[in-house]
């Protein structure tokens, strides 16, 4: 039960699991039951910004922990976050683009859950090997893949906002089919192995459980 | 204290109404609203891949026969299966979406229907899952020594709830006289029919019975709000009292709140939900993929979009199209019975021999529920 598909089962379970969590969010209740304001759309992006500018720190620190023996997947984790970091950019520029200061959004605090995820990656990536992230890339990685898109399209529709104000969450929805095959790649470079296996699947549950946290923590009122 | 016992589907029937209907001929069936054609029906039809379908209605919309009478049809010709009749039996569990009234309970009127002496009753309303909700009371009651000649039985005659009358004069009508695509969608999605099995203590002397192995039921409802619903308006369906009963029933036509509807947005993250408690079972061996020689699944595999397909490769948790037995593109879209609708078709087709496994995968976008049936052929 350590191969790939095996991880992979486990973690589409964690994943799901995570929807359904994100699901009952109050934000995300309010955009689902047609209740959602600029002013949320506003919170949702400052409280998204902090964690995006974060995500490929954390992967490059953990890429500078990945040992010689794994050179090819610290080469694809390096790819990974030379592509990312500049990803809050878009973000800074769609809360622009709906009317948002942008000393605003740069200058707000990371919320209680933003603060526990934050601390959560930089504390995994520096460990050696930090393999288990490869969990957390399929939380973060599948919400840019299949909940921005959803939740841009949602968005777009109670709030008739321009694309200009909505391209990270739809640029993030380009949703491409390639990315399981590339993920099944990565977890083959480190699998199988028992430990390195719970390892992945119990840092997924932690990344889902604290980025939930960010979510319920964003209030627009 | 007694032993559980095994329990065999020993019979199943099936039911459908009249004539298979052509897609070009739906809207004689079901009506036209504002006696214009439908702008969606076809689309509707590429996605559910159904080609014909039944109906209680006649070519002019005129019922032929009741949702009770339907499912009293399929449960006497499930009992002549297994070589019983109506007198037989001694506890009766159905399931439907909505039966002929609003009061009693739809097991109550099948039994009407049925005749055959005083007999306990357990009536399940939900949507397609009810049929594995009277299947489990069924299969524990056998199972439990409750009882020894148990039957379960769905029917739907969802085609009277798509007549014009249901949408002419709410607000699901626009000013040019379309029908919101959540409710047109689903009157080219479902039709009427009934299904039912009867389940006993022992094998039938004769031919295959199908032992069941479990019948599991999960409902997500604790994440999702309705789904496919009827008795709100789209806008305040997640709010109990905002539903019809709250404003009378003409108030609540006006407002959208009677017909039958479907969030599709939503629909995709339940569909992606599903497959999250599949996976859950196959991680449990509760399944076993490489173990099941059929799958009867009332989920179009047309309608299966191929990233989800390719995802339940991805986790090994796909079992191959080969195996996958489905009449749906020429029975229709029955809800509640077409499990069983399928499951009699497919143990006619000679498919299956003994020793195989048969699971039927249920699930109900209602809000957001599944249910599994795994069966065993014995002779």
């Amino acid at each position: 039960m350590t191969g790939v598909s095996d991880v992979l089962r486990q973690l589409t379970i964690v994943f799901t699991e995570f929807e359904g969590r994100l699901e009952q969010t109050p934000l995300i209740r309010k955009l689902t039951r047609g209740r959602f304001d600029l002013a949320d759309y506003h919170a949702f992006l400052i409280g998204l910004r902090q964690q995006v500018a974060d995500g490929a720190l954390w992967m490059s620190r953990a890429a500078s922990n990945i040992g010689e023996t794994h050179l090819e997947l610290r080469s694809t984790l390096m790819r990974h976050a030379v592509t990312e970091h500049r990803d809050f950019r878009l973000l800074e520029a769609d809360y622009a683009a709906c009317g948002g200061d942008l000393a605003v959004i740069r200058g707000a605090e990371k919320n209680l859950g933003s603060e526990a995820l934050s601390a959560w990656m930089f504390h995994e990536a520096s460990r050696p090997n930090p393999f288990g992230l490869l969990g957390a890339m399929w939380i973060i990685e599948g919400l840019g893949s299949i909940k921005a898109a959803e939740w841009g399209r949602l968005v777009q529709r109670r709030l008739n906002l321009p694309d200009e104000a909505l391209r990270f969450l739809l640029y993030h929805g380009e949703n491409d089919v390639e990315h399981i095959k590339e993920f099944e790649a990565m977890l083959a470079m480190v699998l199988p192995d028992p430990i390195v296996a719970a390892r992945i699947v119990k840092t997924a549950r932690v990344t889902a459980r604290l980025y939930a946290l960010q979510i319920e923590e964003i209030t627009g009122d | 204290m007694n032993e559980l016992r095994d329990v065999y589907i020993t019979g199943v029937g099936a039911h459908l109404p009249g004539p298979p209907v052509a897609s070009a001929a739906i809207e004689d069936h079901i009506g036209r609203i504002g006696g214009r054609d439908s702008a969606l029906g076809r689309r509707a039809l590429r996605w559910n891949g159904v080609e014909t379908r039944h109906y209680a209605l006649d070519g002019q919309g005129r019922p032929t026969t009741s949702n009770a009478a339907m499912c009293a049809e399929a449960v006497r010709a499930a009992l002549d299966h297994a070589a019983l009749t109506p007198n037989d039996l001694s506890f009766l569990a159905t399931a439907t979406t909505q039966g002929d009234y609003l009061v009693p309970g739809h097991g109550s009127n099948v039994h009407g229907e049925l005749g055959g002496g005083p007999l306990e009753l357990a009536s399940f309303q939900s949507v397609c899952g009810s049929a594995l909700m009277a299947a489990k009371s069924a299969w524990l009651s056998v199972r439990a020594g409750e009882h020894d000649i148990a039957a379960a039985g769905a029917s739907e005659f969802s085609s009277r709830w798509f007549r014009p009358a249901f949408y002419e004069g709410s607000a699901l009508v626009d000013a040019k006289g379309r029908l919101r695509p959540e409710a047109d969608y689903l009157r080219f999605t479902l039709s009427d029919g009934a299904g039912a099995v009867v389940m006993e203590p022992s094998p039938r002397p004769t031919g295959l019975s199908l032992r069941v192995r479990f019948i599991d039921l999960i409902s997500l409802a604790d994440r999702f709000d309705p789904c496919m619903w009827a008795g709100a308006a789209p806008e305040t369906r997640a709010d109990p009292l905002s539903t019809w009963a709250f404003s009378g029933p003409l108030a609540a036509h006006a407002q959208g709140a009677i017909a039958l509807l479907q969030d599709f947005e939503l629909l995709k993250r339940v569909i992606r939900a599903w497959v999250g408690v599949y996976l859950q079972k196959v991680e449990e061996r509760r399944i076993e993929p490489a173990r099941i020689d059929h799958l009867l699944c009332h989920y179009s595999a047309r309608s299966l979009r191929t990233e989800i397909e390719g995802l339940l490769e991805s986790t090994a948790g796909m079992i191959p199209r080969d195996r996958w037995f489905s009449n749906l593109s020429t029975v229709g879209n029955v809800g509640s019975a077409s499990i069983w609708v399928m499951l009699e078709a497919f143990l006619r087709s000679g498919r299956l021999s003994p020793g195989q496994q048969v699971l039927c995968v249920v699930p109900e976008s209602g809000r957001a529920l599944v249910g599994f049936m795994l069966l065993e052929a014995v002779e």
